[in-house]
């Protein structure tokens, strides 16, 4: 097995230390927050301090991320084995609508998805999905197509090479190769895609959130400064923005870091 | 030629489609139920949007556009806009992105050659890291510590510091592209050759790198665009710019479904637009996409 480079690992330490801290921090000892922080309290929210409402939202943002991450990744991963076994037209057709899918922007889609989501919710046919499920589903239902895209690609540069024509040449099913020899090449791959989602589902979310559209408790990062960016403008009060800033970049940071490094290592194996 | 049309035609299918699907899905939304929800519309607002939207007439999904070509008023509320409106809001949110694309450009040349620069010294992590540092801060934020100072002076200085909060990462992403493609390009023989008859390091940039490197750069520019004119919606919000972004934020907020159903076709049909312009720079500048098309 090749060695993983430190690049990726500075990323992933840096995302499970997040997680770890994030943890602790907003969901274990929330009361050590709200005794010990230095930025003292929100003005929007006075009963809360800065840190709880930034290490609260860096854990609803860290779960949205990973959970939006692995659901597009997944879709991605079964269109694109789909669209190969398929191959022919199907395989054209399919990736036409997600090159459609990928022209769209991220931010657009899912406000209007948002919007279509809560009317199901108010009107009770939500299937269960709360406001967090939503944003899920509707991160995922956009952010499939680049992987879909990169799974195919990917797919089609390793099923020309030699120990794949073999094992066609020995009667291997287009199932039997995809399982065997083509899957264990991917895995890699796959999850350097899932974690250049992550960053993309963060940021898409905080956007809307930060419009108010998203109606998440308790508040991810971006609908906290949302709900915060009044205070900052009539107050001055910068201290209320800055610490959410950092660590939705130390987030989006460890997630590119470790996505990149595993990325470049995936195209020179 | 024939290639680039077909390329066209299927950009092309995206508008219509993007037009019914936004219009059914805003079509078949629940608005009403019988709890007494304060989030629900009344039954008399749901009444309009049926009349906004068609719903039950024939040939009723037609009916926003055919009110946007009447000249009359998209939506249920004070807030609904006119075609003209529409399009003046759109005017001002591509002004904006424009500006934000020329400042990207600026940004991703300078970013290319800094990096380029650093990439043997002690400053080569500064190559990894600026990108990291602007991929993962959304356009609001800076936006955010901005709006203080900027929001009541006035006289453009929002439009103009929103075009540059927008055009950071784009031209951080475009800079990154350029810097890997200027590496490649200056280990070439070429360049060697053209160094060792005495130009001058700007010289040989100038004249034989950049204009082996700029399709590369071309290939990126359609899709940063398009963020650059998604990316103005939040700008345009913090800033408090009355533009397309700010407009289609509070459609989606007020429920206002017919502005959501034409502004959404009407942004598709900008961003197929910037697709098929950067399509035909290409084709002009660069004699290789000419030839693979011929």
């Amino acid at each position: 097995m090749r060695r993983i480079p430190a690049q990726a690992w500075v990323g992933l330490a840096l995302l499970g230390g997040l997680g770890v801290l994030s943890l602790l921090a907003g969901r274990v000892f929330p009361e050590v927050l709200a005794g010990t922080c230095p930025l003292g309290n929100d003005p929007t929210h006075p009963d809360r301090t800065v840190c709880e409402l930034a290490f609260g939202g860096l854990w609803i943002s860290l779960a949205i991320g990973l959970s939006a991450g692995a659901l597009s990744t997944g879709i991605g991963l079964v269109v694109a084995a789909v669209a190969r076994l398929a191959g022919g037209t199907l395989e054209r057709w399919v990736m036409r609508l997600a090159d459609a899918f990928f022209a769209l922007p991220d931010v657009l889609v899912v406000m209007v998805l948002q919007l279509a989501g809560q009317s199901l919710l108010d009107a009770g046919s939500g299937a269960g999905l709360g406001p967090f499920g939503l944003m899920v589903v509707s991160l995922a239902l956009v952010g499939w197509a680049g992987p879909a895209r990169m799974f195919r690609n990917r797919l089609d540069t390793l099923e020309g090479q030699e120990f794949v024509a073999a094992s066609r040449a020995l009667g291997g099913s287009g199932a039997h190769v995809l399982r065997v020899h083509l899957w264990p090449a991917l895995r890699p791959f796959v999850l350097a895609v899932f974690l250049s989602r992550l960053p993309a589902a963060i940021l898409a979310e905080s956007t809307v959130s930060f419009f108010g559209i998203a109606r998440m408790e308790p508040m991810s990062l971006g609908r906290y400064l949302g709900t915060s960016y009044a205070a900052l403008i009539y107050e001055g009060g910068s201290r209320v923005v800055i610490p959410a800033w950092l660590l939705l970049v130390l987030l989006v940071l460890g997630a590119s870091l470790a996505s990149q490094a595993l990325a470049t290592r995936t195209r020179q194996a | 030629m024939r290639q680039l049309l077909v390329r066209v035609g299927r950009q092309l299918v995206l508008v219509p489609i993007v037009a019914l699907a936004s219009y059914f899905l805003m079509a078949s939304l629940p608005l009403t139920v019988e709890e007494d929800n304060k989030r629900q519309v009344s039954p008399e607002l749901a009444a309009s949007y049926r009349r906004d939207l068609g719903i039950g007439e024939p040939l009723g999904f037609l009916r926003p556009w055919q009110k946007l070509f009447r000249g009359e008023r998209l939506g249920t509320s004070a807030q609904g806009v006119t075609g003209d409106e529409l399009l003046l809001k759109l005017s001002g949110s591509v002004g904006v992105g424009l500006v934000a694309l020329a400042l990207a450009l600026v940004w991703a040349m300078g970013f290319a050659l800094l990096k380029n620069r650093w990439r043997r010294g002690r400053l080569s992590v500064l190559g990894d890291a600026v990108p990291a540092m602007a991929f993962g801060t959304p356009v609001f934020i800076p936006a955010l510590l901005l709006a203080p100072t900027v929001v009541e002076r006035g006289h453009m200085l929002p439009e103009l510091t929103a075009a540059l909060v927008i055009s950071v990462w784009p031209g951080v992403f475009l800079g990154t592209l350029l810097g890997d493609a200027l590496e490649t390009e200056l280990a070439r023989d070429y360049v060697r050759t053209a160094a060792s008859k005495g130009l001058s390091r700007g010289v040989v940039l100038r004249r034989h790198v950049l204009p082996n490197v700029l399709p590369a750069l071309l290939d990126a520019i359609g899709p940063v665009a398009t963020a650059l004119l998604a990316g103005s919606f939040a700008a345009e919000r913090v800033f408090g710019l009355p533009y397309f972004g700010q407009l289609y934020v509070l459609a989606v907020l007020q429920k206002q479904v017919a502005v959501v159903v034409v502004a959404t076709t009407v942004f598709a049909s900008v961003l197929v637009t910037v697709g098929l312009v950067v399509e035909i720079v290409r084709l002009i500048v660069d004699p290789r996409a000419r030839e693979s098309r011929t």
